[in-house]
């Protein structure tokens, strides 16, 4: 409450000094963590106010949708478009958003590549109504009515938005100028980028990440890291790993390698490993291939020589089969936006 | 960007499958293809002199060839553009002989297949860069580890040359194992007259000058790469002067202390100061100051006060040293020991007296030996019968494997040699079983068949010998076997031939591999079995694989084949352009790249924790880009834009 009474009188501020630029957040397919992430820059939320008429901001804010289609297209100088594309409803607003906005940024991990949202992509819409409402133990559904977009009731007819095949990321339905990745994006790096704007700095390539560096988790973590040779994965709750020694090096799967530096190693610095939601570093077009990769040439199934074809298999498998959950673990973030892209048919 | 397609008609072997016209037509809807032209045999002199002209003429920015496989003729077609002044990595070939007109039937089909494949190489060709070959410093000159057969044929030819060769051996002699041998299969040649001459030019030769010998002498660190190494080699004191001691033997003659032979395996002895055996090279005995009075603060003289060449020969004050050697290449000639009998008890060995090992018994064969080369047991006897147990460790999962192809000669070269000394001797062979291959090695197992005192008995598994000594000889039982047990006075162990005891610290030196048995592991088994993976370090001999002394010999030559190929004096050393690099900017320093490097090329700098591809290593193979977890790693001439514009290119 204290955010939205601070931001309603910011607000009224800033309806008042129209002429400064428009800056809007809208959510789609998301939690809200992106919301949070960005008045996590706490009381640089007032030189926000100061340089920019925040507009439109549904969690936080009561303009609405008829008042940015009442906009001229572009008057929005910046929009951060939070939340995957999982909806006619988001794809609608995806594209409203664009038309009315100079510039586009993917916010977060949802918007950029999918994020948790995308896992559902390993399984179809029938599947996923199924086990909703039908097949859930919780629910009590004897009918066995599903949502569908369009419904007869006697008053007439009520709609509601699609829900689509499968999820999709922002850049997948409309042009994107800007990705800030994240899950949420660092309110330090989220400040970096409008600071940027404010100061009038020259922006990066269309494309580009914001708020992100140009290598990996590892760069900015500072535990030891060892030639790499992995006997055995853990998961985190088997065992308590050394505070100094590279998190990957004990076995435990930690995606810091193949996940864009940026977000300050936050979770190595607490001992848990990266779970790689800073995305693909640059350059690199699918992450979880790209950790497969690494991994594929790192597990160390000890003395191969003598052994025959199948023997090695089995000695591979052995290591593999004690990482759980593909998927979740390699495409935690990414699924929609890679290559792989998801389950098809 | 201008973009031209060559299409090769190959004769007839594309153009009966592949209709050019068809595959034009699709090649042009493309729009990034400036001309499509064909030619009937682009790889002939008239072919080469048509691309030539066409490239002068039309000076494309990249080009195209659909022709034959990239194996069969990519240095052809690079060197046509090297020829007209345009960079050979600007062109892509699109491989329609072997990957469509040879294998697809239906000529529409392999029309389409082959404009598919051209598609994909026109877009993959727009991300070739200019790339350079570059050239380094480097020198001619080599070390040979290990002074047997192998290393000293090397370390010769290339010394032949011109080059310094710096031998580094273990022991105080050179030669290797067959100087201990009085005689070598398959002819039964004298073994010391058949090396000498090739000692002989070693140390005094034309070319000995350009031959420095490092005995009792091991390599410690190797860094550096290929054409620029840094050896680093611990000498242990020989205490007595190499160049100037003239081998009199006066000094061995006064020395009061007494130990036992290593060189003998023990069965006889020799002074604190002394040669390994007579004749041993270089003629220059050692103080073994393990037994030396000195050694335990007396003050003994008496070698030097013999002396017929004064003080200075002497060295008491010798002391160990490291020394450093710059050189270009590495011949590792090591070779091999005996697999260890002990480890088969029922052989009896170390338990029963007159069980000898193979080499053992060369020693008491040889007129250089322990007992002058006189067949005695040890307590003296002319042995009635000598029982010869092939295949012992081999063929043998528990112990090894593999056949060491040269045990059974050595065998019938004891039959003979105890035949010609003890007319009435029995002897008995018992093999699991015999291999004789070669051109004259048939002749020796023929003439070992043909001793009327000699009979061959083969058994099952060596686990069914069992020997124990009795009053009146040794018992061999045959548990197997229906001729049940056979008594003998002797027995001989032919053991498999097995990695040097120091093989694996070596392997660790030079960051070479081993292979399953230890052996130092070739770069191919076929191909390149003279190479190890390491780039300018080459293998020779039983260290690589058992072998016989002619086959080591040959590696030897094959080895030096590489170093004076490879390393051209005055020469610089060419670097292939198609190599990774890493992007220090992208690198996190995670490590994950550091063990993948099949030709350790890849580096890490602790400081500014940053891996690096030394680029003379680099074989440009790829596995370190693939594995690169922060894409910071990229394969020149196959970067991951270049690769996915291919893949686009080909399901556009």
């Amino acid at each position: 409450m204290l955010y939205n009474n601070k931001l309603n009188k910011l607000q009224e501020r800033g309806y008042r000094m129209s002429t400064k630029p428009k800056l809007s957040m809208y959510w789609a397919s998301s939690c809200g963590g992106c919301e949070v992430s960005l008045v996590n820059i706490n009381e640089k939320i007032l030189d926000l106010a100061a340089n920019f008429d925040f507009y439109f901001c549904p969690c936080l804010l009561d303009t609405k949708k008829k008042d940015i289609e009442a906009l001229e297209d572009g008057e929005i100088a910046i929009t951060f478009f939070n939340g995957a594309i999982r909806t006619s409803e988001n794809e609608e607003m995806a594209h409203l958003m664009r038309e009315k906005s100079k510039i586009l940024i993917a916010f977060g991990s949802c918007s950029y590549e999918g994020c948790i949202p995308a896992l559902s992509n390993l399984h179809t819409k029938a599947a996923h109504f199924k086990s909703i409402y039908l097949d859930n133990p919780t629910v009590d559904n004897p009918h066995g009515i599903v949502p569908k977009t369009e419904t007869e009731v006697p008053e007439g007819t009520l709609a509601i938005p699609a829900f689509y095949e499968s999820v999709r990321t922002l850049s997948q339905v409309t042009d994107v100028d800007y990705s800030i990745p994240g899950c949420p994006p660092e309110p330090k790096q989220v400040w970096g980028v409008i600071e940027a704007v404010i100061q009038g700095k020259a922006l990066p390539p269309k494309g580009s990440s914001l708020g992100a560096g140009n290598s990996t988790v590892c760069r900015e973590c500072e535990r030891k890291k060892e030639d790499k040779k992995i006997t055995r994965f853990y998961r985190t709750w088997e065992i308590i790993p050394d505070t100094q020694a590279c998190l990957l090096d004990q076995g435990l799967i930690c995606m810091g390698i193949a996940t864009a530096d940026g977000c300050g190693a936050l979770c190595p610095k607490v001992n848990m490993p990266c779970t790689g939601c800073y995305g693909p570093p640059v350059g690199t077009l699918d992450q979880g291939a790209k950790m497969v990769a690494a991994l594929g040439a790192i597990i160390d199934i000890g003395e191969k020589k003598g052994l025959s074809e199948d023997e090695l298999v089995r000695c591979v498998d052995h290591i593999i089969d004690s990482i759980p959950d593909y998927s979740g673990t390699f495409y935690k973030y990414s699924l929609a936006g890679s290559i792989l892209g998801g389950k098809r048919g | 960007m201008k973009i031209g397609v060559y299409f090769c008609n190959c004769g007839s072997n594309i153009s009966d499958k592949v209709d050019s016209e068809q595959v034009r037509q699709v090649i042009e809807t493309m729009g990034d293809v400036a001309y499509f032209k064909t030619n009937d045999l682009m790889c002939s002199d008239d072919g080469k002199a048509f691309l030539h002209e066409d490239i002068a003429a039309e000076n494309p920015d990249r080009i195209v060839i659909a022709a034959c496989s990239p194996r069969e003729h990519e240095n052809t077609f690079m060197r046509v553009l090297t020829g007209v002044g345009m960079n050979p990595y600007l062109m892509q070939m699109a491989n329609i002989r072997e990957q469509v007109a040879w294998v697809t039937d239906d000529i529409g089909e392999a029309s389409l297949k082959a404009a598919t494949l051209i598609k994909g190489a026109v877009k993959r060709v727009g991300f070739h860069k200019p790339l350079e070959k570059k050239s380094i410093d480097m020198s001619p000159d080599v070390l040979v580890i290990g002074a047997g057969p192998a290393g000293l044929k090397a370390a010769l030819t290339i010394a032949e040359t011109g080059r310094k060769v710096v031998i580094v051996e273990k022991r105080p002699v050179i030669g290797g194992q067959p100087v201990l041998y009085e005689e070598v299969f398959p002819n039964l040649e004298c073994a010391p007259c058949m090396l000498e001459p090739m000692l002989n030019d070693i140390l005094h030769g034309e070319h000995a000058v350009n031959i420095e010998i490092l005995t009792l002498s091991e390599v410690v660190e190797l860094t550096g790469f290929y054409g620029n190494f840094i050896a680093k080699v611990k000498k242990t004191p020989r205490y007595v002067d190499l160049h100037q001691c003239i081998g009199c033997g006066e000094c061995i003659g006064v020395c009061p202390v007494d130990v036992k032979n290593e060189c003998n395996n023990g069965l006889d002895g020799r002074k604190a100061i002394s040669l390994s055996f007579a004749g041993a090279l270089p003629n220059v005995p050692f103080i073994d100051m393990s037994a030396c009075l000195r050694a335990r603060d007396e003050e003994c003289r008496l070698c030097e006060q013999s002396c017929p060449l004064g003080d200075g020969i002497i060295l008491y004050g010798d002391v160990q040293e490291t020394v450093e050697r710059h050189i270009g290449a590495v011949i590792v000639a090591v070779g091999a020991s005996l697999y260890d009998a002990g480890l088969i008890p029922k052989l009896g060995y170390g338990r029963v007296p007159d069980v000898y090992t193979s080499i053992e018994f060369e020693r008491l064969l040889s007129s250089t030996g322990p007992t002058g080369g006189q067949l005695t047991t040890r307590s003296g006897r002319q042995p009635k019968s000598i029982a010869i147990i092939h295949c012992v460790g081999s063929l043998d999962a528990n112990h090894k494997e593999y056949c060491s192809g040269v045990c059974c000669q050595s065998a019938f070269k004891f039959n003979l040699m105890a035949g010609h000394k003890l007319h009435e001797t029995r002897i008995y062979h018992l093999y699991k079983e015999l291999v004789y291959p070669g051109k004259e090695e048939f002749f020796l197992y023929k003439r070992a068949r043909e001793n009327p005192n000699a009979a061959f008995i083969r058994y099952q598994n060596i686990d069914r010998l069992m020997i124990t000594e009795e009053e009146d000889g040794i018992m061999i039982e045959n548990t197997l076997s229906v001729d049940g047990s056979i008594k003998a006075d002797m027995v001989v162990l032919c053991a498999a031939l097995a990695p040097a005891k120091d093989t694996g610290k070596l392997n660790e030196v030079l960051d070479t591999t081993a292979d399953t048995y230890g052996f130092f592991e070739e770069l191919h088994g076929r191909l390149d079995s003279a190479r190890s993976k390491v780039r300018g370090i080459y293998i020779a001999g039983a260290c690589q694989s058992p072998m016989n002394i002619q086959q080591a010999i040959t590696q030897g030559m094959a080895a030096a084949g590489y170093v004076l190929s490879g390393l051209v004096e005055g020469k610089q050393l060419d670097i292939e352009p198609i190599t990774a690099s890493v992007d220090t900017d992208r690198c996190s320093g995670c490590r994950v790249c550091m063990l993948l490097c099949p030709y350790r090329a890849i580096g890490f700098d602790d400081d500014s924790r940053k891996s690096s591809v030394n680029e003379v290593l680099c074989q440009g193979c790829g596995t370190c880009v693939a594995a690169c977890p922060a894409g910071a790693i990229s394969g020149n001439h196959f970067t991951n834009e270049a690769i996915y514009a291919e893949i686009e290119g080909v399901l556009a």
